[in-house]
């Protein structure tokens, strides 16, 4: 089976599709570094268990730094954000790693170590979880495999292409199989052919009940999933296709 | 087995794999620490044998009490008696003229020069007064030797007094600039830890990044460079130990005559229990050079 044809492992009916219980809540959200500017601002947003949404927007619209907020790199400004169950404003630091476990996180850029294997890069989500080595290898072996990897495993990240290590980089975010799968611009380093296949395959991870956050400029994309598109410009929301006609 | 064990396991792994990928940072943390543990170790030999004389010499130390000329056996008697009621006394022994020039005979050997000219024999009686160990001290023997100097017929007193307070005087800066020598070199190393392991933390700061994405607490990501340090701290112990026993065994047994004659014996290298200190006491200085790398830099 080509890795193109990948589809994670669906889970039980009950678990597929939006539900009430959000697993992203954002209230009223600002996020300024300066004072008197803001890069989010009055952001409300509410997702889904397994809930597909894309973030679009030109350069500077708020992207990342709404997925930051996400994943607790930054704390908002205002507002509260609720993702997990967790409330982010008011979350210690030393519960944000045991919630960072249950978020994958995906870059433009891959952030993978260029010392390390593909098995070990991708193990690193493991290791900090404390499991055993044999289960380690079993799941890392396990998503390669399902992302097309297994032979790569033992290659270092810079003798591999893009479209491979960004394929990476997405394994090592599943390998934990997380709540949330956040991704910004993960296709932005790659071809147009890959592009489609890569954000295919982050797409097909909310099949499985993970609420998945792609950001991206990349329109045409958007378009062709058809999925909920929350468009942010200058740090408000523009345009949210989730809501119902009459909130928008 | 529990999480943490696999968690402490990942921690050596990547410690070790932290201390080959910068050999040559590694390599400096763990020499600087050898060589202040080799200076600190060497003064801590000399130190300790020196204490060993003075327990030694404390063991043989007698207070010698010469007797006015005329004292008669009786009155030596009785001054043994009284002698022997002082407190911190443990025995006396009396001496006569006879006796003392015997000895003398015995201790000069084959020099019998020394005894030519001799008319009669002009050593005095004396009695030899053997000390507790609570009082083999300066301040000790300054007041047995009132009391016995107090006693009738006591002509004059040899106590070894001076002697014991030079050599006091020599430990006490022999340890004064161990400690103070110990103490710089400590900090110098510290120094140079700290900013190995900083530097470590730098040249590994993408891999930071991604822990912390993928969830790594504080402690996960920081142990390894603690560990590191601890390593780095106890090779550096382990060489130091070894390059000084090494010395030890080289250069000692070129002195060895006149040590023997000045400590009774062969001087005595590091114990078990000392060696293990000295790995320990490096592992301790890689350890906090660490935690100061850490906790003064991790936020940058």
């Amino acid at each position: 089976m080509s890795w193109r044809n990948f589809r994670l492992r669906r889970p039980a009916a009950s678990a597929v599709g939006p539900r009430a219980d959000g697993a992203i809540r954002m209230f009223h959200v600002s996020k300024s570094y300066l004072a008197g500017t803001f890069a989010l601002r009055d952001v409300s947003i509410e997702l889904g268990k397994g809930e597909l949404a894309f973030l679009t927007g030109p350069s500077g619209a708020g992207k990342t730094t709404l997925l930051k907020l996400l994943f607790g790199a930054e704390r908002p400004s205002e507002g509260q954000i609720v993702v997990l169950g967790r409330n982010i404003a008011r979350l210690g630091a030393s519960a944000i790693p045991p919630l960072r476990r249950r978020i994958g996180v995906v870059f433009q850029d891959f952030k993978l170590l260029p010392r390390r294997t593909v098995e070990e890069n991708v193990a690193l989500a493991l290791h900090v979880t404390g499991a055993p080595p044999r289960e380690v290898r079993a799941r890392v072996f396990a998503i390669l495999k399902q992302l097309g990897l297994q032979h790569r495993r033992f290659h270092h990240p810079l003798s591999l292409s893009g479209g491979e290590q960004q394929r990476v980089a997405i394994a090592r975010a599943l390998v934990n199989e997380p709540e949330i799968l956040l991704a910004d611009e993960p296709t932005g380093n790659l071809d147009p052919d890959l592009t489609i296949d890569i954000m295919e395959l982050i797409a097909s991870t909310a099949l499985r009940g993970t609420t998945v956050v792609v950001a991206t400029h990349e329109l045409e994309i958007v378009r062709r999933f058809g999925k909920r598109t929350v468009r942010l410009e200058g740090g408000r929301i523009a345009e949210d296709t989730g809501l119902p006609e009459w909130r928008r | 087995m529990n999480r943490s064990y696999f968690q402490l396991i990942h921690f050596v792994k990547t410690a070790v794999r932290g201390m080959l990928s910068s050999p040559v940072t590694s390599g400096v943390a763990v020499v600087t620490i050898g060589v202040t543990l080799i200076l600190v170790g060497a003064f801590a030999l000399v130190l300790g044998n020196m204490e060993t004389i003075l327990n030694d010499f404390g063991d043989e130390l007698r207070v010698t009490a010469y007797l006015e000329p005329g004292v008669s056996s009786e009155a030596r008697d009785a001054l043994v008696a009284r002698a022997s009621q002082l407190p911190g006394v443990n025995g006396v022994e009396a001496i006569s003229p006879d006796e003392a020039m015997a000895r003398f005979r015995k201790s000069v050997g084959t020099a019998t020069a020394l005894l030519e000219g001799l008319e009669g024999n002009p050593l005095p009686a004396s009695l030899e007064v053997s000390l507790t160990p609570e009082l083999r001290s300066p301040e000790g023997l300054e007041g047995i030797v009132s009391a016995i100097e107090a006693l009738p017929g006591v002509a004059n007193l040899s106590s070894g007094r001076e002697w014991v307070e030079g050599y006091l005087r020599a430990v006490a800066l022999v340890r004064g600039i161990g400690t103070g020598l110990g103490a710089i070199l400590a900090f110098a190393t510290l120094l140079i830890v700290t900013n190995t392991i900083r530097l470590g933390i730098f040249a590994r700061r993408d891999e930071l990044e991604i822990l912390s994405l993928v969830g790594a607490s504080r402690a996960f990501v920081q142990s390894p460079f603690l560990l590191e340090g601890v390593l780095q701290g106890a090779a550096g112990g382990a060489i130091a130990l070894g390059l000084l026993f090494a010395l030890f065994r080289l250069v000692l047994p070129g002195f060895d005559f006149g040590l023997e004659l000045l400590m009774g014996g062969a001087p005595r290298f590091f114990s078990g229990f000392e060696s293990m200190l000295v790995v320990a006491v490096g592992a301790g200085l890689g350890l906090l050079g660490s935690a100061a790398a850490l906790g003064g830099g991790w936020r940058s």
